[in-house]
């Protein structure tokens, strides 16, 4: 029966979620709090896990609360199952829209309706991508404060370290060697090292 | 466009599930550099359609891009393996994290390999952000909507769906008007062109 809550639920919030993971925190807790499934904190303490584990931040939000729902109820192997019904609830919507809206695009790619759509979104979508870009640079320099409330924010150490990181990694990314580009993959990897080296090892505040 | 087997597609969407970090923008880096500059599945041009169906649908971005790709190349059957591709690592590294939350929290080696990693994405995005905007058209519209736009999403909370249904509205709107424009013009021109006629046939 739980199992069908966790599928009902996520189901939701896959299907009216529009703009990404970060969107669906609210219907996320909310669904949490109405089912009695976690602790606020337990909840807490989970988003800023999901936020440093790879993976898109709301399918491990997902996975998490599946795992815990089924195992404080059936045990380990209910947990797994739990993982698996409310992953899979919060994809579903997503396969069957995508599929459908990219084979009306693909029929439609002339007509002079879509075209129009795309032309204008376009641009929102570059502004939006801006926007996420400054809120990440900034939170990484400064922890905590967001742009919406520059204003109120309290002072927060400046993080001089990772800026340097960030100067040093921007034309790293960008030079050829022989023609090519280092991957994105190696960038992580060298940037983790770099990380335990600087803030582990050295103990660099920051 | 070469014919991209199922294998290659899970693989492709695992490991770009593994090395993201940070949400779905991150994520396009890494996309880029393996499906635009590596393996020639798509263009920037397509990436950038892609993410903008995948911001302008409902679900997590991620998957929706994912999905996307997946069924450009190889289908419905593509579809869900390259979901399942990105969906994979974090069900699994979630699913044995959930059990050891307490000690992967205050694991310092963990948070300072993980400060390094929040400098390293900042930059993906950025390199993601400047390949997306060289594929808009630059002209005037293009431009104003952008930063009207970037201004609203950085700086309010104007939900997002509206500011992307505004733009597409606009972007309608703009496209008929312009045709309509030439449309005009060509008729102009056309009647030029028989007036001209006209002037010949007299002159002869």
């Amino acid at each position: 029966m739980i199992y069908l809550y966790l599928f009902w639920e996520y189901f939701k919030i896959g299907l009216f979620t529009i703009g990404g993971g970060y969107a669906m925190l609210p219907m996320v807790i909310q669904a949490v709090q109405k089912h009695g499934w976690l602790t606020s904190d337990q909840l807490y303490n989970f988003i800023g896990v999901a936020e440093s584990t790879p993976g898109p931040f709301a399918i491990n939000l997902a996975t998490f609360v599946g795992t815990t729902v089924g195992n404080a109820q059936y045990g380990f192997w209910g947990g797994v199952l739990g993982a698996v019904v409310a992953t899979f609830a919060v994809v579903l919507p997503s396969l069957i829209i995508i599929v459908i809206v990219s084979k009306v695009l693909e029929r439609f790619k002339t007509s002079k309706v879509v075209q129009g759509v795309l032309y204008g979104i376009r641009p929102v979508v570059v502004g939006l991508i801006l926007s996420a870009m400054i809120g990440i640079a900034l939170n990484v320099v400064l922890p905590n404060v967001k742009l919406t409330d520059l204003g109120s924010a309290s002072v927060t150490p400046f993080n001089w370290v990772s800026l340097v990181l960030m100067c040093a990694f921007l034309p790293l990314s960008r030079i050829k060697i022989k023609g090519k580009k280092l991957h994105p993959i190696f960038m992580i990897l060298l940037s983790a090292g770099l990380g335990v080296l600087l803030f582990g090892v050295l103990k660099i505040p920051g | 466009m070469k014919k991209t087997s199922l294998w290659q597609l899970f693989a492709t969407f695992f490991k770009t599930g593994l090395f993201t970090f940070g949400g779905g923008y991150a994520m396009i880096a890494i996309l880029q550099e393996e499906l635009v500059d590596k393996k020639k599945w798509i263009t920037n041009q397509d990436m950038l359609d892609m993410i903008v169906v995948a911001e302008s649908t409902p679900g997590v971005i991620a998957v929706n891009t994912a999905t996307s790709v997946g069924y450009k190349t190889r289908g419905i059957l593509g579809a869900i393996v390259a979901t399942l591709g990105i969906v994979l690592p974090s069900f699994l590294i979630i699913s044995l994290l959930s059990y050891l939350i307490d000690a992967f929290q205050s694991n310092i080696w963990y948070q300072s390999a993980f400060k390094g990693i929040q400098a390293c994405v900042t930059v993906l995005v950025i390199n993601a952000f400047t390949k997306m905007f060289k594929q808009i058209e630059h002209d005037v519209y293009n431009y104003v909507s952008f930063v009207v736009a970037f201004a609203i999403a950085a700086f309010t909370n104007f939900s997002v769906i509206y500011l992307i249904l505004i733009g597409g509205i606009c972007g309608l709107v703009v496209t008929l008007l312009k045709q309509k424009k030439s449309n005009k013009k060509l008729v102009v021109a056309n009647v030029q062109d028989v007036s001209d006629q006209d002037t010949e046939e007299v002159d002869q």
